[in-house]
């Protein structure tokens, strides 16, 4: 939980009004009382509020019906299928409390749309395009895997779906192993920069609102 | 009883020398100077820009201006595009659509730009407007091809179907085969937006070959590189054409063929589009490069030597846009070979990676400032920059009229002298003297607003983003920036003094956006009560500002001015306040 708290805390601290000066003030009745409010105490209590945990916890508008335990052996896999990656040290560090503070929501300031195409071009200009327009590339991290992947959202039309892709992508054998059963969860970061649990919304909404994954574990 | 005027035209003659003003700007002046000037003036304007369509209501504009034929209208704030404004916070244009149906039944044009438009409402314009013409959706979003489908079919004379930067939603890709054919009208059609199963080529083509006054065609990247020779084929009177995938298969005829349609275009003038471009094609471009004017190579992946080859052919190239793969060595021989550039937009093509991925630095951008003495417009993207860099192209370019540079990283110093960016972006200001819009970024503190409040007389509009170190900064904008409009500001520590002590001036903007600012909930309440022509927007997605202490800081603050009062359209997470300092929701 704690660790989700600080991956919502996105917004740089904001310093102290320490400086005094006078201009002229009409119409205003003193607001000397006003303390400086630390931004990133707000964001966390006013996250926690947007998404009860419990409430969301296995519940799905959907077909799919048991996403947040995904259940396999826990090795993660060696190579990732795109070297670029590597390259983006802050998106790929081996630190379970790795935390993507950096990525601000809306900077640097591009259009989305723009965004999109950027980062198609970026990872796969070595391949053909094949005219798919409006592919949805989404960074995908697992908890305790050094290497995040990065998967196209329009390939999976269904949450069940796509948890068995990702199963598929971060193990090595697709055996699960009896006697380690490690629970996880599946959440995202929304249009808004919010990390939430995935599957409370409808596929449809969930495909436009989504900007990456990141699959955390749940040791009961 | 008629007065007797010292010079009484009458008011036909009037209306006919207002006919050649066309400016909304002189317009609104020609309609202070009397009240005979005002009420001729407003039988007679065909032509109403709207910049913010809650500042006004339908059935108020319509009530002035009777008579109108053409619309624009914007909706969601700038900062919509960075995906600041949250989903549903408005924009709707259906209930402008509504009232014009009943009112301006010669309606022929509406523009819009960021705006909630609707199947329903594109519905109703086919329906409503009998000599509909222009149909421009800027970034606009909540239609899907079925809306398309009924202006298609409806609107029997259209002459300008602009969907750039819009959001559509793909249902059908059969709705250009709605276009009846007898509609041969087309000047303008822009569907670059779309995604790649949404067009019908082959009635397409079919549109394209029966509009011979077909101006403009922008295309989507679904469309492969070998069917773009038979559309050029079609339509050889193209000014302006817009690509799409610049790629296909390798075949021995495409490049023969693709060169030989270019060349059959004796017009174009501007070109964009190149999704995904294969290099070896590139030659094809080679016959119309010399008259080019305007080329858009954002989305084009090409490298450095590529991009210099084709810009070395364009010497009348006024307007550049192109990714930073462009590089230092790239801008270098732009500004030899384009000695007409006036607007230049660089796009970072990694812009979440901590490294740089090419070498493009603040060199580049001054060698442009030096070989392009026209140079107007400029949008940067980079990871570094010097005080002296910005003075040198300052100096360089005191004719800019747009400057907007983004330093990647947020409060990136001056990587020589470490100092804070202030001096250079003073030296902008104080030298460009017709500056009209700025955007800021790397290290600054309040002395930067001190130049622009100082210097800064013509300036219209002010991003400004992890800026500055108290109130003062913006007071020193608001204070002396005499132009201003629109000002937009984002996670800077600017408050409550600054904005209660300029409210009188937030009258004279349009809009006001602070978000991940200081502004107390208690101020906003304050200046909602007190300035009963603002409407002050508070947008919080996560709790009610109220079920805080006043003093804790609004999350998102919009206060724009309106003679209509609060919009009863509010989404559940945006407060204002009315007069009686009731919170309104």
């Amino acid at each position: 939980m704690s660790e989700v708290e600080l991956q919502l805390c996105l917004a740089l601290p904001t310093p102290n009004i320490t400086k005094g000066f006078k201009f002229n003030l009409n119409n205003y009745h003193g607001f000397d009382h006003l303390k400086q409010m630390s931004c990133s105490g707000d964001k966390t209590s006013r996250v926690i509020k947007k998404r009860d945990f419990e409430h969301a916890f296995g519940n799905f508008s959907d077909d799919c019906n048991a996403l947040p335990l995904l259940l396999w052996s826990g090795q993660p896999n060696e190579e990732d299928d795109n070297h670029n990656d590597r390259k983006k040290t802050t998106f790929v560090t081996d630190d379970m409390n790795d935390v993507e503070v950096d990525q601000v929501v809306g900077w640097p300031p591009i259009k989305s749309w723009r965004n999109r195409t950027c980062h198609h071009h970026h990872h796969h200009h070595h391949k053909r395009a094949l005219g798919n327009g409006r592919s949805i590339y989404v960074k995908v991290k697992m908890e305790g895997v050094p290497i995040a992947r990065k998967i196209d959202m329009r390939h999976y039309h269904s949450y069940q779906q796509l948890t068995n892709s990702l199963i598929t992508m971060f193990t090595k054998n697709e055996k699960c192993d009896g006697d380690y059963n490690a629970r996880y969860t599946l959440t995202y970061q929304d249009k808004e920069g919010d990390w939430l649990v995935a599957g409370d919304i409808p596929w449809h909404g969930f495909i436009r609102t989504v900007q990456r994954l990141k699959i955390l574990s749940n040791w009961g | 009883m008629q007065k007797k005027r010292a010079y009484s035209f009458p008011d036909e003659v009037l209306e006919h020398v207002f006919s050649f003003i066309q400016s909304g700007k002189d317009r609104n002046a020609v309609s202070m100077v009397c009240k005979s000037w005002y009420e001729i003036e407003r039988w007679c304007r065909r032509k109403v820009f709207i910049g913010n369509c809650y500042a006004v209501s339908p059935k108020m504009v319509i009530k002035r201006f009777p008579e109108v034929r053409s619309i624009e209208l914007k909706g969601k704030p700038h900062f919509a595009d960075f995906n600041l404004v949250p989903d549903g916070w408005g924009g709707y244009v259906l209930p402008w659509i509504v009232e014009m149906a009943g009112a301006y039944p010669w309606l022929e044009e509406i523009r819009l730009k960021r705006m909630v438009v609707t199947d329903e409402s594109l519905e109703l314009i086919a329906k409503s407007f009998k000599n509909f013409k222009v149909l421009v959706l800027f970034s606009c979003e909540g239609f899907s091809t079925d809306g398309l489908a009924a202006i298609a079919a409806g609107c029997k004379n259209l002459r300008e179907l602009d969907l750039r930067e819009s959001e559509v939603d793909d249902l059908s890709g059969h709705w250009l085969t709605h276009f009846p054919e007898t509609c041969t009208s087309l000047v303008s059609l822009n569907i670059s937006c779309l995604g790649s199963d949404e067009v019908s080529f082959s009635a397409l083509e079919r549109l394209v070959g029966r509009c011979p006054n077909l101006r403009s065609l922008r295309l989507n990247r679904a469309v492969s590189l070998d069917k773009i020779a038979n559309i050029l084929c079609l339509a050889p009177q193209l000014v302006d054409f817009g690509t799409g995938n610049y790629t296909t298969e390798l075949q021995p005829d495409v490049l023969s063929n693709l060169t030989a349609a270019f060349s059959s275009c004796k017009e174009l003038k501007s070109l964009s589009g190149f999704w995904d471009v294969v290099p070896a094609y590139l030659p094809a471009l080679y016959p119309v490069c010399s008259r080019l004017t305007s080329l858009n190579l954002s989305y084009a992946t090409i490298h450095s030597p590529e991009i210099i080859k084709l810009v070395s052919h364009c010497p009348s190239l006024q307007r550049l846009l192109v990714l930073d793969y462009i590089e230092d060595s790239g801008l270098e021989a732009l500004a030899s070979s384009c000695k007409d550039l006036q607007e230049l937009r660089v796009f970072p093509s990694d812009p979440f990676g901590v490294e740089p991925n090419v070498s493009l630095t603040e060199k580049g951008l001054v060698s442009v400032s030096l070989g392009c003495p026209k140079l107007q417009s400029v949008l940067y993207f980079c990871r570094q920059m010097t005080n002296a860099a910005l003075v040198t192209i300052a100096q360089n370019c005191p004719n800019f009229t747009r400057f907007r540079l983004c330093i990647i990283e947020p409060k990136t110093a001056d990587y020589l002298t470490r100092e804070p960016l202030d001096v250079g972006f003073g030296a902008i200001v104080e030298h460009c003297k017709d500056l009209r819009r700025l955007s800021l970024s790397g290290l600054l503190t309040d002395r930067v607003f001190e130049y622009i409040g100082t210097y800064a007389k013509k300036l219209e509009m002010l991003s400004v983003a992890f800026a500055g170190d108290s109130d003062l900064g913006l007071h020193h904008v608001l204070s002396g920036c005499e132009s201003l409009r629109k000002l937009e500001i984002r996670d800077c520590p600017f408050g409550d003094k600054a904005i209660l002590a300029n409210a009188a001036k937030l009258e004279t903007m349009r809009s006001l956006w602070m978000s991940s600012c200081t502004v107390s909930f208690g101020a906003c309440k304050l200046l909602g009560q007190k300035m009963h022509r603002l409407n002050v927007e508070v947008i919080d997605e996560t709790e009610p500002p109220c079920s805080r202490p006043e003093s804790c800081p609004v999350d998102k603050l919009y206060v724009y001015r309106s003679i209509s009062g609060p919009r009863s359209d509010m989404p559940p997470f945006v407060w204002t306040m009315d007069e009686e300092g009731t919170i309104l929701h």
